[in-house]
């Protein structure tokens, strides 16, 4: 009895500490004067002040790499514009304008030569690398050089690889069969480092670097302003300090540089004397010292930003549920935080070698409960706002409609969806696969939600779940095995890595995507129409009329019912009110981190 | 004595290996049985959409193409006579106790070890401290006032240590000392730069540990107090007029610790291996968080690492313990 008395005091004092710790204000950090998702269209707290301060970013994770040409994550292609400048970048402006593509080392755009495969770039002739050396196109060349290398730098995007023209005719016949002999094996194998090099990058002179394509590629501008065209001085990718160690202390044509770095614990980044604003417009360096703090618990990273320890969560995913249920109930934090799109999308492929008949996949597009799979993804606030698209608004080209009554009836359209299934021959349902990733939460919950919401018009579903990490490579993206299990339906997230249609849809719809593992295109759409479009783009180098062929496709494919969209990711992201410069960049799809100051 | 040191020092060598050969076929050999193939391991390593030559690059370059005894057979000779990687660049030489290079981090995965280790043994051995001095004492107090209020209390607070879970005791000090009244900042300071921060640093961790473990050895010493002055000898040692500190002490709890011992040398030696959830929930990068790092990104050598070297301290934990045993009672060495 006495023990159980005590027990119960226990529990009462843990509570009230709970109590009390919900409540605590939060005494470091300034007063605000911004609004709930005024980041989304504004600037927030312009300022081209300089300070002494530090910037602190907290980080639940580690980066896959700090080198910018070994790295693939969203967030380090924001990060590195700190310590890096490839050849184009995004234009550092608020919402949907900083999805335009401008200038950063070049002096201006590519220009294509008449039949497409020659990109030309100017570079400015008085950018400086940290130590004071003139930056020259056999720079930019040997950067990209380095992404060859994939035995040392495994992470980043093969684009160099795929689009630029085969260094020889061994290696062109190699590559049609998913080889690479006798193609180029990056600068730490080849003995002539910059001698013979990548014959598919040429410098007739230290300012101009041309780019010899196997194919005509429009959106060429976008591949070079991914961060692997930042230009590399050869003599610092040398010894202990080169090679896989770049990492440890990338050479910076950014406003900061390393300071130090203890691998995946705490990067400290500081003023490059050798930066020249007026070279490099989209950035600033206003804050004396950049740190980040690395693999930190998400609920610290969370707590640290609202007591104001630290600035900015890297990763741009927002907050957790315990710290968003905080900020929407104190009208102080939710003025101080946005609640935005990131450009990401969860989805259901449905495949139509399964799935043949687009009755039966048009059953499943009405018969969804759109509002149980959003709960599925978080909710509203930090799960998402529900698709109708294969693009999210954010994206170029984006064109809204509904076909299928996913926001006037978003619980599910079932009159439609049995009206389909009669028109499919198989008024009482039909049986099919469902896989997921079954480490993955989110995904557990959306599959079962869908399981339900199609058991309603008599579609079963079988559900099959699958690990991360080989749910591409031998399960929902290997077409083989997705017939012979049946799998009709496969749970799917995309984000694109450049803001137009092509980045966005043509890894999942184009019929040349599909591959026999690894594939994308798990829907396997492979329409003579799509496909036209697709070629159509890539040789339109009028960037109005490629606009107009994006949404197109989008139709096409919803027309086609080949893919079931369910939320358009969103995230709940906090500023510190100290911080300057703060606004969305859609790009990026969270704040860019280029800008900031501190006030 | 020096025999048994010597036949316990070739057991935990032998002990190591089985160790370390389990593990490997855990990681290695299980995906294989499972029809896993080297370029299927190997496509875990690349980025986003791989091109087929890219995930090829890598499994040369990690030597999955090989079998997996050879593969073995490779780690251990690392670990005997050293091993030279290339980082593109330069040749890497690990020397011996080399245990690999990071798949991901593309270190040598010892000194990347090594450097999580001072986090870790400060945060064990500060909380370790309390624990000790704190539970053994609540236990002999609550033992000797058996049934008085402070007796209840304290085993009722106890029994709630060892029920919640550091997680949620981490998190709730967190709420209140650093967020809320904003006492202490749980971030690492080595002990040498500045021995008052590593100190003011680490007390939340510590106190929160040894929260959990000092419940659990004060309720091992109170049974273990009751049990023992309830013996024969303790009313020998009182009927002949010895002072009662002298029986408490010297007679009670000197037979009372020596179970208490053993477990303390075996959680000791657990907690070097790394306080994961500890770690975790302060942000502590120790060999837990470092070990949850190489989970999440399946870095086979870091994870043989690691358990190779949190095995190594449980296991030196109990020779140590073993020895202390053997010191005190002769017939532990026949």
């Amino acid at each position: 009895m006495n023990r159980r008395k005590s027990l119960g005091l226990v529990a009462l004092g843990a509570t009230a500490a709970l109590a009390v710790a919900a409540c605590g204000s939060s005494p470091s950090t300034a007063k605000t004067t911004s609004a709930f998702d005024e980041a989304i269209t504004k600037v927030v707290n312009p300022s081209n002040a300089k300070t002494n301060g530090t910037l602190v970013f907290d980080a639940a994770v580690t980066p896959d790499s700090t080198d910018y040409d070994n790295t693939y994550y969203a967030f380090m292609w924001d990060f590195v514009r700190l310590y890096s400048m490839p050849l184009m970048t995004y234009k550092s402006c608020p919402g949907t304008c900083g999805e335009q593509l401008v200038p950063d080392l070049a002096t201006g755009p590519g220009v294509v030569s008449d039949n497409g495969l020659e990109w030309t770039y100017h570079i400015q002739p008085d950018v400086k690398f940290q130590n004071g050396v003139t930056v020259t196109s056999e720079d930019v060349k040997y950067g990209i050089e380095r992404t060859f290398a994939k035995n040392i730098l495994p992470n980043g995007p093969t684009y160099y690889q795929v689009l630029l023209a085969p260094q020889n005719a061994t290696c062109a016949a190699s590559m049609a069969s998913g080889g690479n002999t006798g193609c180029y094996p990056g600068p730490y194998v080849d003995p002539s480092v910059n001698e013979m090099g990548l014959n598919a990058i040429t410098t007739p002179n230290s300012t101009t670097i041309v780019f010899h394509l196997a194919h005509p590629f429009s959106d060429f501008n976008y591949v070079v302003a991914i961060p692997q065209s930042t230009p590399v001085l050869p003599s610092w990718d040398t010894g202990a300090h080169g090679g896989a160690n770049f990492q440890l202390d990338p050479i910076s044509t950014g406003p900061y540089e390393f300071q130090s770095y203890t691998l995946n614990k705490q990067l400290v980044l500081v003023r490059n004397p050798n930066w020249n604003p007026a070279t490099d417009p989209q950035a600033k360096q206003l804050v004396n010292k950049i740190i980040v703090n690395w693999n930190m618990n998400q609920n610290t990273v969370d707590q640290d930003q609202i007591a104001g320890y630290a600035d900015m969560d890297i990763q741009g995913l927002g907050v957790q549920t315990a710290a968003k249920d905080k900020i929407l109930t104190t009208p102080s934090l939710k003025a101080d935080a946005d609640d935005a799109i990131n450009g990401f999308l969860r989805f259901a492929y449905i495949n139509e070698q399964v799935i043949p008949n687009v009755h039966c996949r048009e059953a499943i597009e009405y018969a969804a409960n759109k509002v149980t799979l959003q709960d599925a993804y978080g909710g509203s606030i930090i799960g998402g706002q529900i698709a109708t698209t294969v693009m999210p608004p954010n994206i170029l080209g984006y064109k809204s409609f509904d076909l299928y009554n996913a926001v006037s009836d978003p619980t599910g359209d079932i009159a439609a969806a049995k009206q389909q299934l009669s028109l499919c021959g198989k008024p009482n349902g039909f049986t099919t696969g469902l896989a997921y990733r079954s480490d993955r939460p989110q995904d557990v919950l959306a599959a079962q939600a869908l399981e339900a919401a199609l058991n309603q018009v008599g579609i079963k579903t079988v559900l099959s779940g699958y690990p991360t990490g080989t749910y591409y490579s031998n399960y929902a993206g290997v077409p083989a095995y997705v017939h012979s299990h049946d799998l009709g339906i496969s749970m799917g997230g995309w984000g694109a890595d450049w803001p137009d249609g092509y980045g966005f849809l043509d890894e999942l719809s184009n019929g040349n995507s599909i591959a026999p593992a690894g594939n994308t295109n798990i829907s396997e759409i492979n329409d003579p129409t799509i496909n036209s479009l697709f070629a159509e783009a890539a040789n339109d180098n009028n960037a109005a009329s490629r606009l107009a062929i994006w949404p197109q496709i989008d139709k096409d494919i919803m027309a086609q019912a080949a893919i079931l969209p369910i939320v358009y990711q969103k995230v709940l992201l906090y500023r510190n009110p100290n911080v300057t410069n703060v606004y969305m960049d859609d790009y990026y799809g969270m704040y860019n981190y280029a800008v900031l100051g501190l006030k | 004595m020096i025999t048994f040191i010597i036949r316990r020092l070739l057991a935990t060598v032998i002990l190591l290996i089985i160790v370390s050969a389990l593990t490997f076929a855990i990681f290695f050999l299980l995906p294989r049985l499972a029809g896993e193939t080297p370029y299927d391991l190997a496509a875990r390593y690349v980025g986003r959409n791989p091109i087929p030559s890219q995930i090829r690059a890598m499994e040369t370059r990690l030597g999955l193409s090989a079998p997996v005894p050879v593969q073995f057979g490779r780690f251990l000779k690392a670990i005997v006579a050293g091993e030279t990687y290339t980082n593109g660049t330069s040749k890497v030489y690990c020397p011996a106790p080399c245990l690999g290079y990071s798949w991901r981090n593309e270190q040598p995965v010892w000194p990347l070890l090594v450097s999580n280790i001072p986090v870790t043994a400060s945060l064990a051995i500060g909380a370790a401290v309390i624990w000790l001095i704190g539970g053994v004492a609540i236990g002999v107090v609550s033992a000797l006032k058996r049934g008085s209020l402070f007796d209840r209390v304290s085993m009722s607070t106890a029994l709630a240590g060892v029920s919640l879970p550091i997680f949620f005791t981490g998190q709730i000090a967190l709420l209140l000392f650093s967020y809320h009244w904003q006492i202490f900042n749980v971030t690492y300071v080595g002990i040498t730069q500045n021995p008052l921060e590593w100190a003011k640093n680490l007390i939340l961790p510590w106190i929160v540990l040894a929260f959990l473990y000092s419940a659990l050895y004060a309720r091992l010493t109170r049974a273990g107090m009751l049990e023992t002055m309830n013996e024969d000898y303790i009313r020998t040692a009182r009927a002949k007029g010895l002072p009662e500190r002298t029986v408490i002490f010297k007679h009670g709890l000197r037979a009372a610790l020596t179970p208490i011992l053993t477990i303390f040398g075996m959680d000791l030696g657990l907690l070097f291996g790394g306080a994961i959830l500890t770690e975790l929930t302060f942000s502590l990068h120790g060999l837990g968080l470092f070990t949850i790092e190489a989970i999440d990104n399946s870095d086979l050598p870091e994870i043989m690492g690691v358990v190779l070297l949190a095995s190594f301290f449980i296991i030196i934990a109990n020779m140590v313990v073993d020895i202390l045993y053997a010191v005190i009672d002769p017939r532990v060495r026949l």
